[in-house]
């Protein structure tokens, strides 16, 4: 009987190039960051940890990170109680102007991040707050919390509304049948869209540069000024920092949600 | 009680409204003039800038270049990924299958400053691929600060968005059918390109217009990679704002580049309906 696999062994190849090719550079900025020395030779001199040292010495990165930690800590949550809500009224409702709410809330998302840093740019210079943390969280708050409504609305599609009724012809008010029977199966869509919100609040970079300046910047930002300034691995060494983050937040998602089912709320 | 959903709307319509004030704040502006030496500008209202704007001949090569640039990025991206998706999309191991996509959400995940500057230690002018080349006694290549690193760099950054959402497409096309055709004696070749092919196109173009959104609005890629060398519009207007605090032209500039994405992505959506309409019938 002959082999009924879709793909050639040339396909599985180039796949296998392909999927090279987008691991590659984060292989090599690892080693960049243990790196002995200021530029990178193969195979690698010495290991050290100085580069990170060096990244928790800066007081601008020490700074940075803070700020970005504090800017994702708010706009995450944030994002998702503004979701959950908007989310149930999308999938559970029907009601007029349904499509044109649904359509208004995603806009966010088709707009370049450069337009929305120089709009609320100008909002934050004509109501006098200035820049600085306060509008960046604002800022991406109103410009990530689709995701999460995303999330959260393709989550609910897959639920069973009589769950919620049964609890509610049990004498459940409407508050507690929601609290106990529909919250708990919404586990996935908050996660996926939390985490979705919180590593965008963290990395984004064009809606931020904006929004910053010489005594507040975010990390993506400070990252960038450094790169300019300086040739040596401490920005590898942050980027090390966040992939870390992206591979305990990935575990994360596999333990509590799976990949598979992530990726249909993504 | 009809209030009801509208009530639960409400934060949502409080976070889209804060939007859309900080939206009509920067139309207006784009009309108005700078007060020199501030942050703040006045009326009357005036259409100088967009006047500007559009005569400039740096905004209408920027235009230009951005719309061939995000082209050419969105291109690669889909003639890399298919390949990958498809394996991920039938590939019989289970461990390879979640190994690739633990991969592609870390790196998905893992940041655009990450990436971009990962691309600048490989193609460097001292990077680690000249060096390679070096050792090998090879003569040494320009791949950054030029348009070919910010391309390697976009097309990088894409992937994973491309991969991911072309592999939902691809998973809901049922596998017999595949199966039929190569039991009827069909080559592989065959299969692909009379059974695959045809019923992946409205997945295909979904995930192709995510990547060209994602290439339009390249911004960190072009100014680290690019060396100053490579005017796509984000870069141009940031560059704009930090040379010279002139708020009302950068807004005009902001909203001509607006517009330009939004008839763009609005031709690739009806392209998307379209294609969707032909096509849908089969893979139901």
């Amino acid at each position: 009987m002959k082999s009924l696999t879709s793909y050639s062994p040339a396909v599985a190849a180039l796949a296998a190039l392909v999927m090279a090719f987008i691991l590659l550079p984060v292989a090599f900025i690892a080693l960049y960051a243990f790196n002995d020395g200021g530029y990178l030779v193969l195979p690698p001199k010495g290991l050290t940890l100085h580069w990170f040292v060096n990244f928790f010495e800066i007081a601008r990165f020490r700074a940075a990170l803070q700020a970005s930690l504090v800017v994702s800590a708010v706009v995450a949550p944030l994002s998702l109680l503004i979701s959950v809500p908007a989310a149930v009224a999308i999938v559970r409702y029907r009601f007029p102007g349904r499509d044109l709410v649904n359509a208004l809330i995603m806009s966010p998302l088709v707009v370049p991040g450069v337009v929305i840093g120089i709009s609320f740019l100008s909002l934050s210079a004509r109501v006098g707050t200035g820049i600085g943390l306060l509008p960046i969280m604002v800022a991406l708050t109103c410009f990530a919390f689709p995701f999460a409504v995303r999330a959260l609305v393709a989550n609910l599609h897959g639920l069973d509304p009589r769950l919620e009724e049964a609890a509610r012809n049990l004498g459940a008010s409407r508050w507690k049948a929601f609290l106990f029977v529909t919250l708990p199966q919404l586990r996935p869509g908050l996660l996926a869209g939390g985490i979705f919100v919180f590593v965008e609040a963290i990395d984004n970079f064009s809606i931020a540069v904006f929004l910053t300046n010489s005594r507040t910047t975010t990390l993506p930002v400070e990252a960038f000024s450094y790169i300019r300034d300086f040739d040596d691995p401490t920005v590898a060494a942050m980027a090390v920092l966040l992939m870390s983050l992206s591979v305990v937040l990935v575990f994360l998602i596999d333990r509590l949600v799976g990949l598979d089912r992530f990726l249909d709320l993504k | 009680m009809p209030l009801r959903p509208y009530l639960l709307l409400l934060p949502a319509i409080a976070a889209f409204s804060l939007f859309a004030a900080a939206f009509v704040t920067f139309m207006v502006v784009s009309f108005q003039t700078a007060t020199p030496g501030t942050v703040l500008t006045h009326g009357p209202a005036t259409f100088a800038n967009y006047s500007a704007v559009i005569a400039s001949p740096l905004a209408r090569s920027t235009a230009l270049a951005t719309l061939r640039l995000a082209g050419l990025m969105t291109l690669l991206t889909a003639l890399l990924g298919y390949p990958l998706a498809y394996v991920l999309a039938r590939s019989t191991s289970r461990l390879l299958r979640r190994l690739v996509l633990f991969g592609l959400i870390v790196t998905f995940l893992s940041g655009g400053v990450t990436r971009a500057y990962a691309w600048l230690i490989i193609l460097g002018n001292r990077g680690l691929l000249n060096q390679m080349l070096v050792a090998l006694g090879l003569p040494t290549v320009r791949l950054a600060y030029n348009e070919t690193g910010v391309v390697i760099g976009v097309v990088h950054f894409l992937l994973p968005f491309f991969v991911l959402t072309l592999l939902a497409a691809l998973k809901n096309i049922p596998l017999s059918l595949e199966e039929s055709a190569r039991n009827l004696g069909a080559s592989r070749w065959r299969v692909f390109w009379h059974v695959v092919l045809p019923l992946s196109i409205p997945g295909l173009v979904s995930a192709a217009s995510l990547s060209f959104a994602g290439a339009l609005s390249a911004f960190l890629f072009p100014e680290l990679l690019g060396g100053g060398r490579v005017h796509m519009a984000s870069n141009v207007i940031f560059e704009t704002i930090l040379t010279d605090f002139n708020l009302p032209r950068v807004a005009a500039m902001a909203a001509l580049f607006l517009v330009l994405a939004l008839a763009a992505l609005a031709l690739l959506g009806s392209l998307e309906r379209r294609t969707a309409k032909l096509w849908a019938g089969a893979t139901r």
